[in-house]
């Protein structure tokens, strides 16, 4: 069985700062792998565990996912090996476009059971590139999935539906998309980190996929941030809780709130 | 010169933070108020291999640089003073003497266990009387037919009565003064060995260091690590890398108060704003991240000198001394910044403060790394 986990190196939006016209400045944000992608890896690798299956992480992007420290922060996480494709070209990538790539990456590792990936990515979380994925693929999309077990050809899925809980059995390859609390990562051992630049990391050429040409192009015209409603800045003195309380009914009926 | 570390030193300091945050942080105040020794957290950090960082795999260790290993220190001690020097201490002064100075038999009985943290290591020097004139000791090994008979008190010994293996320098003869002196490797259950009450310390109270003494404890020849009569040096060259740990130790206090200090000089708001926005604020702050970051650079020599295989005495001192120094002057103006809620156990600054003095005491008090340091420096 042979089980690919797609992972995004990226920066934490937290270390990045927004300027007034809503374009963001990363150059302070330091890069690491996408905070739910972890979640992924460890939830593909507690089936590749039971499994014996082989455990390849893919990612995609532009200058510095194939930095040596990407490949080895993947790999001291518990991967067999990771295929990289680095092209600046891929900077801002459309999420369809991403895929498109992630796709033709699957196909030419070859054998592939199946593809784990995060809930979403943490600076663009738009949650798309799982299902454009597996619509690339001609394979089912599968998200918010807590659980998986199984062997290839059958495996078990449990997803969160809103209210409750669904299992699913998938008889072909599939695409999953790990809900952030599918499982919980485990810290790399020393070991681990330490053992992660012995493993195999290929380098794929964009040129050499055939990643089909878009016709359409997507770009960023405009970027706004959302108006700040002023403040009434009303504080309450709360030394008499009940005083406060009725104050607090009677600001918010006034305001129409209430 | 390159101040960039490498990948594995990066990747080991995110994966020893991540598991601080998330084990060893949540506790810390705990274990501080119920002076609560954290057992639980040994299987986890030898799961993780960092109770046996800087030795070879095959002996058990994680094959990690001495840089590396600092810095796991220095992140855990951030969490936790007391967690950091629990794996110094088992680290540096139990476990790197048995890999220095023992016998294959000494290793294989001793080594794997303690590196892969199965068991816990001690270092027993300091004396009642003895401290930093720790020549003075007058706990003494008999010789006998079958081996030795130690008799005596040890004091200040970190990681009692939890540890397994016990380093422990006696006299085997006392007439030669430290050139009399030996070292042991004492297992914890040898009938004739005893520990005392725990001590009620100003700080580091999750790390235990009660007495223990020796009455009539027989041990066997081969318990005898190195030659008889090379304990001083022995203890003196294992202090020499531990002082490298207690400055990493004093390195994650510092940074620890210089964090909290940061994010609460942020959040505070006096006179209508941040005080992060008074002069007054931003030019403490301003001294404490040089400072920290000054103590981090000696840190972090002292260690790569050990990995260089350099003489490191020195530099293990100087580091010490200012780091040391550094997480007290740290702690004290982060209380400063605090103001009346620094002095409140609200906030972790206090806490800071008390576990900081310590680094200025044990494995060398400052006053004996500034005789190290002239030493050399008027040589």
């Amino acid at each position: 069985m042979r089980i690919v986990v797609a992972y995004k190196w990226t920066c934490d939006p937290e270390e990045a700062t927004v300027s007034a016209d809503g374009t963001v400045d990363w150059s302070r944000a330091k890069p690491g792998i996408s905070t739910y992608d972890p979640v992924a890896i460890e939830l593909a690798r507690r089936l590749a565990e039971d499994a014996g299956a082989e455990l390849i992480g893919v990612t995609a992007g532009a200058k510095g996912v194939g930095a040596p420290i990407a490949a080895k922060a993947a790999l001291g996480r518990g991967l067999d090996r990771v295929v990289v494709i680095e092209d600046d070209s891929l900077t801002d990538v459309g999420r369809s476009e991403l895929a498109a790539v992630l796709a033709e990456t699957i196909r030419h590792i070859g054998d592939v059971d199946l593809v784990v990936t995060g809930d979403s990515s943490v600076d663009v979380a738009a949650k798309m590139v799982p299902t454009v994925l597996a619509g690339e693929l001609g394979w089912p999309a599968v998200a918010e999935v807590t659980a998986v077990a199984g062997q290839a050809g059958k495996l078990r899925v449990e997803r969160a539906i809103p209210g409750g809980m669904q299992v699913l059995e998938i008889s072909g390859p599939a695409v999953l998309a790990a809900s952030a609390d599918a499982a919980v990562p485990r810290v790399p051992g020393m070991k681990e980190l330490l053992a992660a630049a012995k493993k195999p990391v290929e380098h794929l050429d964009l040129a050499d996929l055939n990643v089909p040409t878009r016709s359409a192009v997507m770009t960023v015209t405009r970027r706004s941030r959302p108006d700040r409603k002023a403040r009434k800045g009303q504080l309450l003195d709360t030394g008499d809780p009940a005083a406060a309380a009725a104050e607090l009914v009677t600001a918010l009926r006034g305001a129409g709130v209430l | 010169m390159d101040f960039e570390l490498t990948d594995e030193q990066q990747l080991i300091r995110e994966a020893v933070r991540e598991f601080a945050q998330v084990e060893v942080a949540p506790i810390a105040a705990e274990l501080d108020r119920d002076h609560r020794f954290p057992y639980e957290l040994l299987p986890k950090l030898a799961e993780l291999n960092l109770m046996g960082m800087p030795f070879p795999e095959k002996e058990g260790g994680a094959g990690a640089d001495y840089v590396s290993y600092v810095i796991a220190i220095e992140e855990l001690s951030r969490a936790c003073a007391s967690t950091g020097i629990i794996v110094s201490a088992h680290t540096s002064l139990a476990t790197w003497p048995v890999y220095r100075f023992g016998t294959e038999a000494q290793k294989e009985r001793y080594l794997h266990g303690m590196a892969s943290g199965r068991r816990l290591g001690a270092f027993a020097l300091t004396e009642p009387a003895a401290g930093t004139d720790a020549g003075a000791g007058t706990t003494t090994a008999a010789l006998h037919a079958d081996g030795y008979a130690l008799n005596g008190t040890k004091m200040f010994i970190t990681n009692a009565p939890f540890a397994d293996v016990y380093i422990v320098f006696a006299k085997t003869d006392p007439e030669r003064g430290t050139r009399g002196m030996s070292a042991f490797i004492v297992e914890k259950d040898t009938p004739g060995f005893s520990v005392g009450e725990a001590e009620h310390k100003l700080g580091i109270r999750g790390s235990s260091t009660p007495p223990i003494y020796f009455a009539d404890c027989r041990i066997p020849r081969e318990a005898l690590l190195g030659a008889e009569g090379d304990g001083f040096k022995i203890a003196m060259q294992t202090l020499d890398g531990g002082r490298i740990g207690v400055s990493a130790q004093a390195l994650g206090i510092a940074q620890a108060a210089l964090d909290a200090s940061v994010a609460y000089a942020k959040e505070r708001v006096q006179f209508g704003k941040p005080i992060a926005t008074l002069q007054a604020i931003q030019w403490m702050i301003a001294d404490m991240a040089t400072a920290v970051d000054a103590a981090r650079l000696l840190v972090y020599r002292a260690a790569s000198c050990v990995d260089a295989g350099r003489p490191y005495s020195t530099e293990g001192a100087m580091a010490k001394l200012f780091a040391s120094e550094t997480a007290t002057k740290v702690a004290d103006r982060a209380i400063q910044i605090h103001g009346g809620y620094g002095y409140t156990e609200s906030y972790p600054v206090e806490r800071n403060y008390r576990d900081a003095k310590i680094t200025e005491l044990y494995e060398g008090t400052s006053e004996v790394q500034r005789m190290v340091i002239s030493r050399s420096a008027l040589r």
